[in-house]
């Protein structure tokens, strides 16, 4: 090994906390060490071998040879291009060429749409942000952020299909009109609610009273009159039972909890209080990312989690007084010593905090434990206070199980599929759905792919995409909130969900221009033209949906067996990336890598290390990068692989590929759902071809179906399954080794205990003044620099005639803060981040090969205290975003050779892409790993085609026009061997600045005298206080980033933020003085747990 | 003593001088024509589908600039007019000049040549993709259309006047007060900071009259906080 390796300095003494990424990093791997010696992962900084070399040799020539021969051929043709400026023939009102338009909407989701504004460029949506005007907006998350991808997707739906072939709208209107003569049909809707949809639905029901209603999502519960929103503004202590409300299961609007995980309040106002934290407790078998944020989490399996609340309930009831339900007996009470003390001190805790504590269960859990965290809720006299029962639009709806048996009786001869929710693809096994929907007449399906379901169906109708429909919808809270069109459907025979309702009462399907959906919403919506003009400008009328009484349930009972190695238990769990395999066609997502798994294009089983090594996979999954790998057939990739095992479960049996997950329960196996919904020939198990017609370019060879394991009584749980090694191995793409930092420190945790270090007592506040003095910055020197940060005074003097700081602009000095305490790990900012600023996507193998492009890198650490005598097999999960921090000190500048990374004036460190080279110095000098290199032409050469990106100038380009128009065209489109990375949005900053500039003629207007007479004022030309945000920053839903202008000193967020004593500098000890700070995760320990003293430990030291 | 040259060798330096500068020449022409950037090239002037006259709409008849790049202190393009802002006038005003046609095309629905189809202008003015620049950053704080565009005012037909290097820009980016004028003066294209200055009284700190268009300059900036920038950023990201 020719490089030099910087020795870090050894971890401190008496340090108990033991950090990693991955599993190789903790078991100290010989092919991780290999991956550490490298710094870059292999195939991104070098060639693999002679062999390697020699093949890129030989292609690079043939490539050259290629282009040579074809830049002759175009030289003979070549003349200066007339380029033509085309302006409108009627100027549209509003739109001024090249600003940006933004308009309210909204997303609709099954747990309330999410509040959108959109950004429009000559009537094209770019992309989304929340509407911050809206009562229930938080954020937005790497989901909404994605679903503008799905708009100009090449593989949207874009024909009508009988029988998968195209026909014409007529046949389908004859289709609807049969179906209405007959009037026995039924319309499956998906779990969001829309006052407009309810009303047709309603009209319809009076019109054909045989006609029937379904709604159906496969992770979201059936139709119910009411639904319960947490209020987490007034939550205090909060249990989460197998609840990840953080993230995948919303159970209101969040960004509330995450002001109240900073001890210092939203927008650091206040003074720090550790009582003003809310405290969480979790109770999970799988690991989620509300588990990690949690406070106190406790690991454990899955048939224990019911007994524990069962335990929770009896001692909750007996302090408060009440009587517990017969039926609580009917759980055994868990008899280890630590959880019996967990459980008391957890009960204790909940009682003190009466009527603001909150006790939520996962919504796909069992109706047995909802029951049960609702009697909970009832003793603590939540309702009302820290939960709301709100009426729902969809009350009344049937379930699957319910549409099965009405097909299957005939009682409906017709079915129209509304529901996002793909039908056939993801009921329940048992249910064998199709076969019932083959019993119907005519089916119609309508959605945005041609997925499982519209193969299923006879009639295909492609949907209209949300952002190109009329339509309304509810809120978390029930909050009354539109859905407008940005853009005419891309594609003609487009509908959407109205228009198809709409056709169902008069007959005839309309579209586009005409389309009945806006006359069924203004109709919908009752107030006068003034009113409707100001809900359409706003995305909303404010007002909570009615309250609906919520009958408390009957505690029920449920019989769980506790798993072993020979009858593991098995959690078919919501997927990060693609959720129920709806987002499988999105790149953006497929990429975006899993938050805690790591995992990108695929899923994998996910087992902990214990019960891996009692199933004798441990040793297996360890050795992903093994010598022995078959070689790649592009002749470069990363040959990381994991073994596949065969899982069997009430008869039926898959086979996946598994990874070590750390932090799960014992004995149970985590399947996340949603892939596996088409192969082609060029699957990596000969899987395919199979339904290959299902998928697009995307979502082919993605990863394996577990739907077909999951039952109708076990959509979320299944007991007994057999795991069985295969000889088999799969590539995995992971990204836990990619662009991996190394130092002290790096992530930085703190507790609100006290705590005992070095024999010494540290108090809440002693610990919080402290973080900036923790890892090496407690001993190391304080750096000296010996440059200066001034220009020449010879040749560009100030006005005094000395040398000029470089950093001059007295109007500007950008900077960001990001608060670990809020941070959880999701991928809102990354997707965000891919939107804002046009980065490509790179497929799964340039991936493998930790040539992602994501600016913004989620970290992901775990991490466990030596000593923790109650679950050393619990470790903290600590995530840490990090995008290039702007040094002010860059060690990346110096290095280039070109001068195409620079600094501005305010504090930016830029990159001139047109100047860039691509020597790759600055990315091998920078400390953070922040910086990504364009391998090829990611832009151009669509990289999800295989071999693709191998052919060079003879490869396919990208396929169709759509996909370019999402495209920000204030972001200049990177193409092969040039080096990019964060630049905190430098276009958002400059759009503001210039608008900013506007003001001097106002000023002078204002005054009645001439330019010359009037001085400009810094206070003209200096934006105003936060109002400029970066795109992550607007996207976060846990409000963890701060943004803003250093020279607006306290009244800016950012630099209150940055003036707390528990913000740092990430490697702070290398002198390079970022602008991007870090602050320290506060965790808020219950002292009277058993767990309490290993809680707020998880300070991150990398080796 | 024998010639150790053959005659033939007698020419061959000259030979060599023509080949190697007749070759110097063909690769500076060719880099010329075919790498220099379209930006920099001074004196294109294509024909335009309407003989659009600047002189006669700016200089004769008095249109101010914003009339047709109505969006030039609003967005960082200037945009053309639409068909709509030509049709304006001329459904009144020379209807009939077969020269219109293209706008009839677009506008007229009672023309024979009807298609509703907009006008396709040919650009003489491209930035590069990489490079962002701002009309309205420039225009709202005292640079003239006339710093980089010429006297557009008195071109029959439009051209390319000056060199949109990148040199180009940084010449007024590191010595603005050559180019900055009033607020009020920066469509008016036929400015000149002498006259102005013998129009208006402008006094410079110390209480003076100001009468060299110089100082003026430097007084402008300083009076406007002027700061453009030399970074990268400014206009590449």
């Amino acid at each position: 090994m020719s490089k030099r390796i910087l020795q870090h300095p050894e971890i401190p003494a008496g340090e108990n906390t033991i950090s990693w990424r991955s599993v190789g990093q903790l078991e100290g791997s010989q092919d991780f060490r290999n991956t550490l010696d490298r710094e870059f992962p292999r195939a991104a900084a070098e060639m693999a071998d002679e062999a390697d070399a020699e093949t890129s040799r030989r292609s690079f020539l043939k490539l050259m040879g290629a282009s040579t021969a074809l830049a002759g051929l175009s030289m003979a043709a070549c003349r200066r291009p007339e380029k033509y400026t085309v302006p409108y023939t009627q100027a549209p009102e509003w739109i001024i060429p090249g600003k940006a338009l933004y308009y309210a909407s909204a997303m609709p989701r099954s747990s309330g749409a999410t509040p959108v504004v959109v950004t429009t460029f000559e009537g094209r949506p770019t992309k989304l942000g929340p509407n911050t005007l809206h009562p229930d907006s938080d954020g937005t998350d790497a989901f909404v952020q994605a679903s503008i991808l799905d708009l100009y997707s090449p593989s949207r739906s874009q024909k009508i299909l009988h029988h998968g072939a195209a026909a014409d709208l007529a046949g389908l209107e004859a289709v609807i009109k049969e179906a209405t003569t007959s009037g026995k049909f039924g319309i499956v809707f998906g779990a969001d609610e829309s006052p407009t949809r309810s009303r047709l639905a309603k009209e319809i029901a009076a019109k054909f009273p045989s006609a029937m209603f379904y709604s159906y999502e496969s992770l979201s519960p059936a139709a119910a009159a009411s639904r319960q929103v947490a209020d987490f503004a007034k939550a205090d202590r909060i249990l989460a039972l197998d609840c990840d409300f953080a993230s995948l299961d919303p159970q209101g609007p969040i960004t509330p909890f995450f002001d109240r995980r900073k001890p210092e309040g939203k927008g650091y106002k206040a003074k720090r209080d550790k009582k003003s934290m809310n405290r969480l407790y979790a109770v999970e078998s799988l690991f989620t990312l509300t588990g990690g944020m949690a406070d106190h989490r406790l690991r454990i399996e899955p048939s224990k989690v019911i007994r524990i609340a069962a335990d929770i309930a009896r001692q909750v009831m007996a302090k408060t007084g009440g009587s517990a339900p017969a039926e609580l007996s009917s759980f055994a009470p868990v008899t280890e010593e630590k959880i019996v003390k967990w459980v008391a001190a957890c009960a204790d805790d909940l009682v003190a905090s009466k009527g603001n504590a909150l006790v939520l269960a996962g919504s796909r859990t069992s109706a047995a434990l909802k029951n049960i965290a609702f009697a909970i809720n009832t003793a603590l006299t939540s309702f009302g206070a820290t939960l709301q029962s709100i009426a729902s639009d969809n009350a009344g709806f049937g379930d699957i199980a319910a549409l099965k048996k009405d097909l299957d009786s005939a009682a409906i001869e017709h079915v129209i599929l509304l529901t996002p929710a793909n039908v056939a693809f993801d009921a329940p096994a048992d249910l064998a759905i199709v076969e019932s929907l083959h019993k119907a007449k005519s089916s119609i399906h309508w959605g945005l792919r041609t997925d499982a379901s519209a193969h299923a169906a006879t009639w295909h109708i492609p949907a209209a995409h949300y952002l190109e429909s009329w339509s309304d919808a509810r809120s978390a809270n029930g909050h009354y909130t539109l859905i407008q069109p940005m853009i005419l459907p891309l594609y003609d025979a487009a509908v959407s969900e109205l228009e198809l309702l709409s056709a169902l009462l008069d007959g005839k399907i309309t579209s586009g221009e005409e389309s009945a959906a806006f006359a069924a919403v203004r109709k919908t919506f009752t107030g006068d033209d003034a009113a409707w003009k100001k809900a359409l400008r706003e995305g909303f009328v404010a007002g909570a949906a009615a309250s609906a009484p919520a009958t408390a349930p009957v505690v029920t009972a449920e019989s769980l067996t506790d798993a072993s190695e020979q009858s593991l238990d098995v959690i078919f769990s919501t997927d990060g990336s693609i959720y129920d395999g709806r987002w499988i066609e999105n790149a953006w997502l497929q990429e975006s890598p899993d938050p805690i798994s790591k995992l990108t294009w695929d899923n994998a089983a996910l087992i902990a290390p214990k019960t891996a090594k009692a199933l004798g996979i441990y040793d297996q999954v360890i050795a992903l990068e093994s010598p022995r790998a078959a070689s790649p057939v592009d002749g470069e990739a990363g040959n990381r692989r994991a073994p596949v095992i065969s899982i069997s479960l009430g008869g039926k049996s898959i086979e996946i590929p598994v990874l070590i997950a750390f932090g799960l329960a014992e004995n149970t196996i985590v399947l996340p759902v949603g892939y596996g919904q088409g192969y082609d020939v060029e699957d990596e198990l000969a899987r395919g071809p199979m339904n290959a017609t299902h998928v697009g370019l995307v979502g082919v060879n993605r990863g394996v179906n577990v739907n077909q394991l999951r039952t109708s009584a076990t959509t979320y749980l299944a007991q007994g399954a057999k795991v069985t090694l295969t000889e088999k191995r799969y590539s995995v793409a992971l990204t836990q080794e990619h662009h991996a930092m190394y130092g002290r420190a790096l992530a930085r945790e703190i507790s609100t205990m006290d705590v005992e270090k070095h024999h010494k007592n540290y108090s809440f506040e002693k610990q919080y003044d402290g973080v900036a003095k923790q890892g090496n910055d407690a001993h190391a020197p304080e750096n000296m620099s010996l440059y200066k940060q001034e220009g020449s005074a010879t040749w560009n003097p100030g006005k005094d005639g000395k040398a000029q700081p470089l950093l001059s602009d007295d109007l500007h000095q950008w900077a960001m803060n990001i608060d670990l305490s809020s941070c959880m790990g999701c991928n809102a900012c990354l997707v965000a981040c891919q939107a804002e600023n046009n980065i490509p996507v790179v497929g799964k193998e340039q991936v493998a090969m930790g040539r992602a492009m994501h600016w913004i890198r989620m970290d992901r650490y775990f991490a466990q205290d030596k000593n923790n005598t109650f679950d050393i097999d619990s470790p903290a999960m600590v995530p840490q975003p990090v995008a290039c921090v702007q040094c002010e000190s860059a060690p990346c500048e110096t290095v280039c050779p070109v001068n195409a990374t620079v600094h501005t004036e305010d504090g930016l460190n830029a990159m001139a892409y047109n100047r860039c080279i691509g020597t790759r110095y600055c990315a091998n000098n920078c400390p953070y790993k922040a910086r990504r290199f364009n391998y090829f032409d990611y832009n151009k050469r669509n990289p999800l085609i295989a071999h693709n990106l191998y052919k060079g100038p003879l490869g396919t380009t990208q396929v169709g026009e759509a996909p370019h128009l999402q495209r920000n065209p204030n972001v200049t489109v990177r193409m092969r061997g040039v080096m990019e990375k964060c630049t905190y949005c430098v276009q958002r900053l400059k759009d503001a600045k210039i608008r900013q500039k506007r003001g001097q003629k106002q000023d002078v207007l204002a005054s009645g005298k001439t330019s010359p007479e009037v001085v400009v004022t810094t206070k003209t030309l200096r934006i105003p206080i936060d109002s400029v945000k970066v795109a992550c920053q607007e996207a976060c839903p846990a409000d963890a980033i701060s943004f803003g202008n250093l020279l607006d000193e306290k009244a800016a967020t950012v630099v209150r933020g940055r003036e707390l004593a528990r913000s740092y500098e990430l490697l702070h000890y290398i002198g390079t003085i970022p602008r991007t700070l870090y602050m320290a995760r506060v965790k808020n320990p219950n002292e009277k747990m058993p767990d309490a003293e290993f809680v707020g430990t998880a300070t991150i030291h990398m080796a | 003593m024998a010639n150790i040259f053959p005659r033939w060798t007698n020419l061959l330096p000259l030979k060599i001088a023509i080949c190697a500068g007749s070759v110097a020449v063909g690769v500076v022409a060719a880099f010329t024509v075919y790498a220099t950037p379209k930006s920099t090239v001074v004196g294109y002037q294509p024909s335009q589908p309407i003989p659009f006259s600047h002189k006669i709409h700016v200089d004769q008849l008095g249109l101010d600039c914003r009339y047709c790049h109505s969006f030039v202190d609003n967005s960082d393009h200037s945009n053309l007019p639409s068909a709509n802002t030509c049709w304006n006038c001329h459904q009144h005003v020379q209807r009939q000049s077969p020269k219109l046609d293209p706008l009839h095309r677009a506008m007229d629905k009672t023309h024979p040549l009807y298609d509703g189809k907009p006008i396709e202008w040919v650009k003489v003015h491209k930035a590069p993709d990489y490079v962002k620049f701002s009309h309205s950053a420039h225009v709202n704080r005292g640079v003239s259309c006339v710093s980089c565009h010429g006297q557009v005012d008195q071109m029959d037909v439009v051209f390319h006047a000056k060199n949109h290097s990148m040199g180009f820009c940084l010449e007024c980016h590191r010595a603005p007060e050559n180019e900055v004028r009033p607020l009020e003066e920066v469509f008016n294209l036929k400015y000149d900071a002498a006259q102005y200055l013998q129009d208006n009284v402008v006094l410079n700190d110390k209480g003076e009259r100001i009468t060299e268009p110089k100082e003026f300059g430097k007084q402008l900036k300083e009076t406007f906080k002027l700061q453009p920038k030399e970074s990268c950023a400014t206009c590449h990201h």
